[in-house]
């Protein structure tokens, strides 16, 4: 029990440092990299001594050393600071767009994981069928179709031929919600919701598809499902209760990675079907120079891949014994 | 091609066949180094693929004058830091926006105006013309309209000449809107159809009385003292008021203001219109418009500082008067600065000490326009309503307005085919214009503009900085081209930095340097130019 106590300490700690490395990294990377904040400003017309002053305003006239020990300061305390571009509280924006990234998502990736593992499973039963290798073509096409190709054609499709489905936004304007849920439990929404959540859904099939298909093929050769077999055990409990158990590992990993990835959005769902999310956002503000929302939108997707990578370490433990803390 | 091709063998004849003289020969042309080669620094294809090919059309051109090009496609903030901060450019394609204030000759003539050659200034170039610089004093103090375009045209005479730049073309705006659901839209240079005056203008034909427009982007924020986008300011002009405001054709129309008029050099007097409130009820008084210009110069918000710049002070004289105390003579004060700054509550704002660092539900919303604020949900929509006391109501025919942010265009588009807006706030994009010609629905208006996209020469650096070879390559220039091509014939080739279709104030008739190649020869010839037997420009 202490060594599993111990073990997870020393993982968070590890968490821990691994963002102060990367929000390090963040803030010299923008700062280099990137033109400066009011480049964008000289089309406007401003003169050099009106744009210093904006930069004064941000705060970027400080030596650099200092803007960064300001920014630490500020992250520890939950500070992400004030967005450039917008005026706001860069924690506002980043809130209300990850909700709305997350809400297109997440069932996404439930579908996609809900049908893909089951799927892979069955294929690999049937292998070298007619089934299986359709199952892998239509797999491994949606996941090499560029999403916005497979989400122009589904809009082409469905939103202008047919005109059975909205092709952009969360919803019908002008509806006033009163709140994030208000806006979300609707008909409406579900309505928006459904071309590009299948179209991200389709995208991330191949992968748990495949997996599962794959490690239960190895699963099969194991001594035990031939143990299972001699007890006489039905095909489909030694299907699901004994190989299906042991292949999920590596699908449970694959799952941890691509919801810690959408934190971060697709980017390319979201401009093609104009869904306000953090993704769209996170390009905005590389292209606004807007230094302190872009370099807290990295670093949220960085925690949320780091706390889910700790989670699926300690799931591990579950659903495999023989994964022991050490 | 044939005289290159003469001369070359020419050459070659001479070198073989002659021996030592040849030697001697070659000595001389070894006194004449070759010329320095040039960056062609441009926007990324995925930026602007005109821009991007416009470089490709020129450096083809230079290369067969002898010049060696090396076309550079640059991020585009990367670009505007290297070529005004940094002045680290050859030569550079870049363009500038046409926003109504500039159909003023004022801004795009001090864009060589050698006081702007410092970095970060508006002449990076580092065109240096002591009379040109004069005159544009003169002309930016000269209130009689007539002396004005006489000395606006004599700067552009004297400048066109020395080709400080390339003005390469103007390009239409093309823009569309669903005439089974509005009509009645004026379009107006540079702003297309979502200009102030559209939202006034439409007319319902169809079930929907609420306009709704879609755009590509969205504002920065809503403050008017922090807003530093037009996408705010064109959202914002709606609900606020001006004392002018220009009209389709770009006169200046007394709007909240019912007289302007100069009492004298330094001293303008304006009386507002009677009757006017607030959207929360309280009346528009000379104190409102008094505080809010004195407002702004002490807030320091410098996107307006140059409609500030000649302002000392404004003073309410009476209920309905105030006075502008200018500190110089200003020529586009009552045009441009008038119909630009809105009116703010003085009862609202007066209590804002620092109105830069307001968040935005802090924001006041509150003007006096002929709409009224009603919500902005960020990266969604934003909508007003019609001000039912606005002195202009009566000639309004939607109940309000609203606007649907989208990615890009690729959405607003299919927007506009699904019937989920009725006008673009863009231009669309060249592959959008034919098919929505072919929609039934749609109408498809082309809006010249009078910004425009430019090749400015760095006159600090070899060999830009010898007239000739400036003339030379600006003849080189195939613009014709460009406008055929790459703009499907839909804008005009570039004369000078005032647009024709701006033609108070636009010179047609001095040096446009059509396309030559040979004047372009020749024209580096006389200047003491040869070229060596690979064709390359030796000087």
């Amino acid at each position: 029990m202490s060594s599993r106590r111990s073990y997870l300490i020393r993982r968070v700690l590890h968490g821990f440092m691994a963002l102060f490395i990367i929000a390090t990294l963040l803030f010299f990377l923008f700062r280099l990299g990137l033109p400066d904040p009011t480049a964008a400003l000289i089309t406007e017309g401003l003169t050099p001594e009106e744009r210093e002053r904006i930069r004064a305003s941000f705060g970027l006239d400080r030596p650099i050393w200092e803007q960064y020990f300001i920014y630490l300061a500020n992250i520890v305390q939950g500070d992400f600071g004030y967005s450039f571009h917008y005026r706001a509280p860069v924690a506002d924006i980043i809130w209300e767009r990850l909700a709305n990234t997350m809400i297109l998502m997440l069932p996404a990736i439930v579908l996609a994981y809900g049908i893909g593992a089951p799927l892979g499973a069955w294929l690999s039963w049937r292998r070298g069928s007619r089934a299986d290798t359709s199952g892998i073509f239509v797999g491994l096409m949606f996941r090499s179709a560029p999403m916005f190709w497979t989400g122009m054609i589904a809009i082409l499709i469905f939103g202008i031929g047919l005109g059975w489905l909205p092709t952009s936004g969360m919803r019908t304007l002008p509806y006033e919600a009163s709140g994030f849920l208000d806006k979300i439990f609707t008909l409406d929404f579900l309505h928006h919701l459904i071309l590009p959540a299948l179209v991200v859904a389709l995208y991330y099939l191949g992968s748990p598809l495949l997996i599962m298909r794959n490690t239960m093929l190895e699963v099969y050769g194991e001594d035990f499902i031939e143990m299972a077999r001699a007890k006489g055990l039905p095909e489909r409990r030694i299907l699901y209760a004994h190989a299906a158990r042991n292949a999920l590992l590596p699908v449970v990993t694959q799952l941890a990675v691509t919801i810690g990835l959408a934190a971060g959005g697709q980017v390319v769902v979201e401009v093609v079907f104009s869904w306000p999310g953090l993704g769209r956002e996170i390009l905005n503000s590389v292209r606004t120079s807007d230094f302190p929302l872009a370099q807290a939108s990295f670093l949220v997707m960085a925690a949320f891949v780091i706390t889910l990578n700790l989670l699926v370490d300690i799931l591990y433990t579950m659903l495999d014994p023989r994964v022991s803390f050490k | 091609m044939k005289n290159i091709a003469a001369t070359r063998f020419k050459r070659t004849l001479l070198a073989s066949a002659m021996g030592l003289a040849a030697a001697s020969l070659g000595a001389q042309a070894l006194a004449q180094e070759p010329v320095a080669s040039i960056d062609l620094m441009t926007t990324t294809e995925s930026y602007d693929p005109i821009r991007y090919e416009a470089a490709f059309i020129i450096a083809e051109r230079w290369e067969e004058l002898g010049f060696e090009v090396n076309v550079q496609p640059t991020e585009f903030s990367t670009a505007l830091e290297r070529f005004y901060d940094q002045q680290d450019f050859d030569a550079t394609i870049l363009g500038w926006s046409g926003r109504t204030d500039r159909l003023d000759p004022q801004f795009f003539l001090s864009t060589l105006d050698s006081r702007q050659a410092n970095p970060g200034g508006n002449n990076p170039g580092g065109y240096d013309n002591p009379e040109f610089d004069a005159l544009f004093d003169q002309q930016s103090q000269a209130f009689d309209q007539d002396e004005r375009q006489r000395l606006v045209m004599e700067m552009q005479e004297l400048y066109k000449p020395d080709a400080p730049l390339v003005v390469l073309f103007h390009r239409d705006e093309v823009v569309a809107y669903n005439h089974e659901a509005f009509d009645g839209f004026e379009p107006m240079a540079g702003e297309g159809l979502y200009s102030e005056w559209g939202p006034m203008e439409a007319t319902p034909v169809g079930e929907r009385s609420t306009l709704r427009i879609g755009g590509p982007q969205e504002p920065d924020n809503l403050n008017p003292l922090a807003s530093t986008s037009v996408w705010g300011w064109k959202w914002m002009r709606l609900y606020y008021d001006r004392l002018v405001r220009l009209s389709a054709d770009v006169e200046p129309l007394p709007w909240a203001a019912e007289a302007v008029e100069q009492v004298d050099d330094t001293t303008v007097a304006v009386t507002l219109r009677e009757g006017m409130t607030f959207h929360d009820g309280e009346a528009v008084t000379a104190d409102d418009v008094a505080f809010t210009w004195n407002y702004y110069l002490d807030q320091d918000y410098s996107y307006f500082n140059s409609y500030l710049a000649a302002l000392d002070n404004a003073e309410a004289v009476d209920e309905r008067t105030v006075h502008f105390h200018l500190s110089e003579p200003s020529a586009s004060f009552a045009s441009i600065s008038l119909s630009q700054i809105p009116i703010l509550p003085e009862h609202i704002w007066s209590q804002i000490d620092d109105a830069s660092t307001l968040s935005p539900d802090e924001v006041p919303t509150v003007g006096s326009g002929p709409f009224q604020h009603e919500r902005f949900d960020r990266g969604e929509f934003m909508a007003i309503s019609k001000f039912d006391d606005h002195f202009h109501a009566d000639e309004i025919a939607v109940d309000g307005v609203e606007f649907i942010i989208y990615a890009d265009m690729e959405g607003v588009y299919t927007g506009l085919q699904t019937g989920e807006i009725d006008v673009t706030a863009w231009r669309m994009e060249p592959g959008q214009i034919s098919l929505a010609e072919s929609e039934d629905h749609l109408t498809v208006v082309n809006v010249p503009d009078f910004g425009y996209f430019h090749m400015t020469y760095n006159l600090r650096r070899a060999p830009f900085d010898d007239r000739a070879v400036r003339r030379a390559l600006t003849m080189a220039s195939d613009r014709e081209r460009m406008v055929n091509v790459l703009l499907d014939g839909r804008g005009e080739v570039g004369s000078s930095v005032i647009a024709p279709v701006n033609t108070f104030w636009h010179e047609a008739f001095i040096e446009r340097f059509e396309f030559d190649m040979d004047a372009a020869r020749a024209e580096l010839e006389e200047a003491g130019y040869s070229w060596d037997e690979d064709g390359r420009l030796m000087r």
